[in-house]
């Protein structure tokens, strides 16, 4: 009895750990696009990444103090030629896979703008994996953060550490 | 009669030659040295080819240090690569975020 209770309680704690990543493919969407950013990165190539960021800067450092915990950054960021070339579909197709434990934090709505939702997954008052839908008319980005994270502390980190937005064009990697 | 004599004559005690017990013991002296261990004789024929096995212990240390040295290049390739995919992701992500708060406290100074 006692190892059943192990393993379900095992089982409990394993589970919204292993729900916080979100399928993050899009079947063709990559092909109509102008320009991807497509970042896969898992636990291990975080702490990879992690041992590479400077100490001395300050971003740096404070980027690496925010990932230390975490189990998984995925971006896919899409950005079309002309407005309309993706599937406003999407945006619940990667909303239908949060669990009840997934908070709306923010919803941005503009007929002309970009469309912000930031959804966190809650566990008592701690955020442990962020999801953050934005869609504007020619450019599709979504952003699946696992693991702890200090929103605050996200919005507060400056600049793009010079580092080029895209990581690939359409036909290039 | 005459076997009788020939034998005694054949078969009596006679001291040997001076120097013969000396001569014995060099002779067992120097057959012990032509009999050392095989492996030792093996050794000390083929140390002039020595030189080869030292290239192949240097042949086989340059190629460990090379893989290694391969291998650590490789490894920091990868590394900046995973520190460009985290600074790029955490400046998208908060870059959204930082929008979304914009967006929000404008809403709410209208």
């Amino acid at each position: 009895m006692r190892k059943f209770l192990l393993i379900l309680a095992l089982v409990a704690v394993a589970i919204p750990a292993s729900a916080q990543q979100v399928n993050l493919d899009f079947p063709g969407l990559a092909d109509r696009a102008e320009e991807v950013v497509d970042v896969t990165l898992d636990s291990a190539m975080l702490r990879l990444g992690a041992k590479f960021l400077s100490g001395d800067n300050e971003d740096e450092r404070a980027v690496r103090d925010m990932i230390k915990n975490l189990q998984g950054i995925y971006v896919r960021s899409y950005e079309f030629s002309e407005a309309g070339e993706y599937d406003r579909g999407l945006i619940d197709k990667v909303k239908s896979q949060l669990g009840p434990t997934w908070k709306a934090l923010v919803t941005v709505r503009s007929k002309t703008k970009e469309n912000v939702n930031i959804f966190a997954d809650m566990h008592g008052d701690k955020v442990t994996g962020l999801v953050i839908i934005s869609a504007e008319p020619r450019e599709f980005t979504v952003v699946n953060i696992v693991g702890p994270i200090d929103i605050e502390r996200l919005a507060s980190l400056e600049g793009q550490f010079g580092i080029p937005r895209i990581s690939r064009g359409k036909n290039s990697d | 009669m005459n076997l009788e004599n020939d034998l005694k004559r054949a078969l009596r005690r006679e001291s040997p030659p001076a120097g013969f017990a000396g001569r014995v013991l060099e002779q067992a002296k120097s057959g012990a040295a032509g009999s050392q261990p095989a492996g030792s004789r093996r050794r000390a024929e083929s140390s002039p080819f020595h030189w080869w096995r030292a290239a192949a212990a240097s042949v086989m240390l340059a190629a460990v240090l090379g893989g290694y040295a391969l291998h650590e290049v490789a490894e920091r390739r990868r590394g900046e690569r995973a520190r460009e995919q985290v600074l790029r992701a955490m400046s998208i992500a908060s870059e959204k975020v930082r929008y979304a708060q914009q967006q929000v406290r404008e809403i709410g100074s209208h």
